[in-house]
């Protein structure tokens, strides 16, 4: 398996869970629903006061929620038809919007084709028509001018299992902003941060692990069967591969030797040495050393190492390099 | 004449002297010394001398409602600061030090990468010190990440965990860094034997360009998935090395790991100094933070060595064997703990370089502590 299919089999590896993961309308809720306005009740475009409901996404990631239903029939799922071709109908994370329960949907994608009152249950529904993804039923006992409301567990808004009637915030949180904080509610579950401790280590280990994981098989591995498989080539090419095999010693030759030794850089002491003395001399010194590892190294003091100085002539000073001259047109 | 008086006597109120307090003092004292320090000692110079001096000014005694504080909104040293307090600075720094970092030890030696997991448990047991202080979770948390060796990391999570213990968790990050040589040294010595520093590891093979190039790509995508918290560190990180090695934005990153870096460094230097206000400073959880930063610093270089020989116990082929003189390198105070590597490994075998080999873990600690701070962010922010 060469490199790029190594390649693209760790990126399809990467993305497949993502793509298993990705955020969908299913993270959609009904945050908020009023019935009967008041006096003081939002007004939608067109002046008027009426019932409304509100959508939220939870998730962490960008939700279009075009071709969903909403309705307050169960029989008929899609009542109300959310409009796909209006590109308002995406949802930023965490990010709420309004629907108008005004009974007239051609007054815009935010409107809903029934009304609202008391003792109803609104109904969000996915964009097959079928699946109920959310519904909220509104109390009977509801007052005019109050909402039920969805309320978050915690301060970010991720989760939300409370319902309870309350004063309308159309298109704002609907939380306690004075709830515990992720710390404070770490500082009850985990006071000793055992809990938290063991799993962070996990994580960071894991990551890394995976890390390693990937290039080992990308490039260690690869590269060290290329690296014998080298050394074969060559102790055949010498004649004596016959016998190397029978015996079963891995020899290698005088030309693969020297290969290796090429391919494992004398550049490395070159490096060391040049990083070790980088805190304790000056530019002159830099120079000295430059010139003098390029003269006891040559060729093999390379400039792929940023650790590594060397002195490469170069057909173009930095006054006429065209590189440096001309800027590419962004 | 009166009015004159009363003119002077109102001078006299805005000046400095007027105001002095003996902990303005004490911080000026300490900001000079860390500048002297710097300069005499060319420990962190190009940390200590911004810091030392914001120090100097954040601590000149001044009448309030001037508008000149860096706690005032709106003056000149506030709007600066907001870089340190929104967090924006450290991801800059990031980015130069992504386009200044090669990646090629790491790459050479992929098994080295977990010496830089092993060194982070330095950030959790810090962690537990803390709490068992009496720290809040999120505030032991911000202090943690003392252990990561690591200043914009260090002051990126406290910004966000603990802004009020930000000055404090900065300079002790930066002074403890300055002190890798010191500390770290004993705790090596005292935990390897002679026969375990003398171990000399094969050379790395070299390392193609298209390897270094495809590193940052999915280095980025492996650490991002696992901790989307992390991405501001981890983002400007492998961008910046994709820039100096993609071969094609020369400019680019020449400028991320030169002009854009300086200026930043002298500006979140200058104002985290800044910001260490006696007032604020001056405090027994400072002192605190400066104790447990220390035992953070004591845990992560343990923790890596200790990793080393325990893995060499599973390593059966005796020239695959880590030198341990390396797991201190985990710690992501590049390359200070890599050259103490280099040191200690030659005191014992001059022929012996080890320094190449610890720029793997020291340059996976860069990533393992970037990670440890966006999950420390995820649970705690």
């Amino acid at each position: 398996m060469n490199c790029y299919k190594r390649l693209i089999l760790v990126l399809g590896v990467l993305v497949s869970p993502a793509l298993l993961c990705a955020q969908n309308v299913s993270d959609l809720i009904i945050a908020e629903v009023m019935a009967q306005p008041d006096s003081v009740s939002v007004v939608d475009d067109y002046g008027r006061r009426g019932g409304w409901i509100e959508i939220y996404n939870t998730s962490m990631g960008t939700v279009k929620f075009g071709g969903c239903y909403l309705t307050d029939d169960p029989a008929e799922l899609r009542k109300s038809l959310i409009p796909k071709n209006d590109l308002a109908t995406s949802l930023g994370p965490r990010q709420s919007r309004l629907f108008y329960a005004s009974g007239r949907t051609h007054d815009g994608t935010f409107y809903t084709d029934f009304t609202l009152s008391p003792g109803k249950t609104v109904y969000l529904v996915s964009n097959d028509g079928r699946t109920v993804i959310d519904q909220l039923t509104i109390p009977e006992d509801l007052p005019a001018g109050k909402s039920v409301a969805r309320i978050a567990n915690d301060a970010k808004g991720l989760t939300f299992d409370t319902v309870s009637p309350c004063d309308p915030t159309p298109g704002a949180y609907n939380g306690d902003p004075t709830a515990a904080s992720k710390s404070d509610q770490m500082a009850e579950r985990d006071p000793h941060g055992w809990i938290l401790t063991l799993v962070s280590v996990s994580v960071v280990f894991s990551a890394l692990a995976i890390l390693w994981f990937f290039f080992w098989l990308l490039f260690e591995r690869p590269a060290k069967k290329r690296s014998l498989d080298s050394a074969r080539d060559d102790r055949f090419a010498a004649g004596d591969g016959k016998k190397s095999a029978r015996k079963g010693n891995p020899v290698i030759s005088t030309k693969a030797k020297g290969r290796m030794e090429k391919s494992t850089p004398d550049g490395e002491v070159a490096a060391a040495i040049a990083l070790a003395l980088d805190m304790e001399e000056s530019g002159d010194v830099y120079a000295a050393i430059a010139l003098a590892l390029h003269l006891e190294l040559g060729a093999t003091a390379h400039d792929a190492e940023s650790f590594v100085l060397t002195i490469r002539p170069t057909p173009h000073s930095a006054w006429n390099n065209p590189a440096d001259g001309f800027r590419r047109r962004p | 004449m009166e009015h004159i008086y009363e003119s002077l006597i109102q001078f006299w109120q805005y000046t400095g002297f007027a105001n002095c307090t003996w902990q303005n003092l004490a911080m000026i004292a300490i900001g000079i010394v860390f500048i002297t320090v710097a300069i005499l000692k060319e420990w962190e110079p190009l940390l200590l001398v911004p810091i030392g001096f914001g120090m100097i000014i954040g601590n000149i005694p001044m009448f309030p409602g001037l508008n000149i504080g860096i706690y005032e909104d709106g003056s000149v040293l506030n709007t600066l600061y907001q870089g340190v307090k929104q967090g924006w600075y450290p991801p800059l720094i990031f980015l130069g030090i992504g386009a200044m970092t090669d990646f090629s030890a790491l790459i050479s030696q992929p098994r080295l990468i977990l010496i830089g997991a092993a060194a982070q448990m330095g950030i959790f047991g810090a962690y537990l010190l803390a709490l068992a202080c009496g720290f809040a979770p999120a505030e032991a948390g911000a202090i943690g990440i003392i252990g990561g060796a690591d200043g914009p990391t260090a002051i990126f999570l406290s910004s966000k965990l603990a802004p009020d213990l930000m000055g404090a968790i900065a300079v002790s990050a930066y002074s403890y860094m300055a002190l890798v040589p010191v500390i770290q040294r004993p705790i090596m010595l005292l935990l390897t034997s002679k026969k375990e520093r003398a171990i000399e590891m094969p050379k790395p093979r070299q390392v193609s360009q298209k390897e270094k190039i495809i590193f940052p790509v999915v280095g980025f995508l492996i650490t991002a998935f696992i901790v989307p918290s992390g991405l501001p560190l981890l983002g400007m990180l492998f961008f910046g090395n994709l820039l100096k090695e993609s071969g094609v934005t020369r400019r680019l990153a020449e400028t991320a790991r030169g002009p854009l870096i300086d200026v930043v460094t002298t500006l979140i230097g200058l104002t985290v100094g800044a910001s260490t206000q006696a007032d604020k400073f001056l405090s027994g959880k400072s002192l605190m933070i400066f104790g447990l930063g220390l035992g953070s610093f004591i845990i992560a270089t343990t923790c890596g060595v200790l990793f080393v020989k325990g893995i060499n116990l599973f390593i059966r082929n005796k020239d695959r064997k880590i030198n341990p003189l390396i797991g201190n390198a985990g710690v992501s105070a590049v390359p200070d703990s890599a050259r103490v590597s280099e040191v200690v490994g030659r005191e014992t075998n001059p022929n012996n370089h080890l320094l190449m080999h610890a720029m793997g873990p020291n340059v996976a600690g860069v990533i393992g502590s970037a990670v440890a701070a966006g999950i420390l962010l995820s649970f705690l922010g």
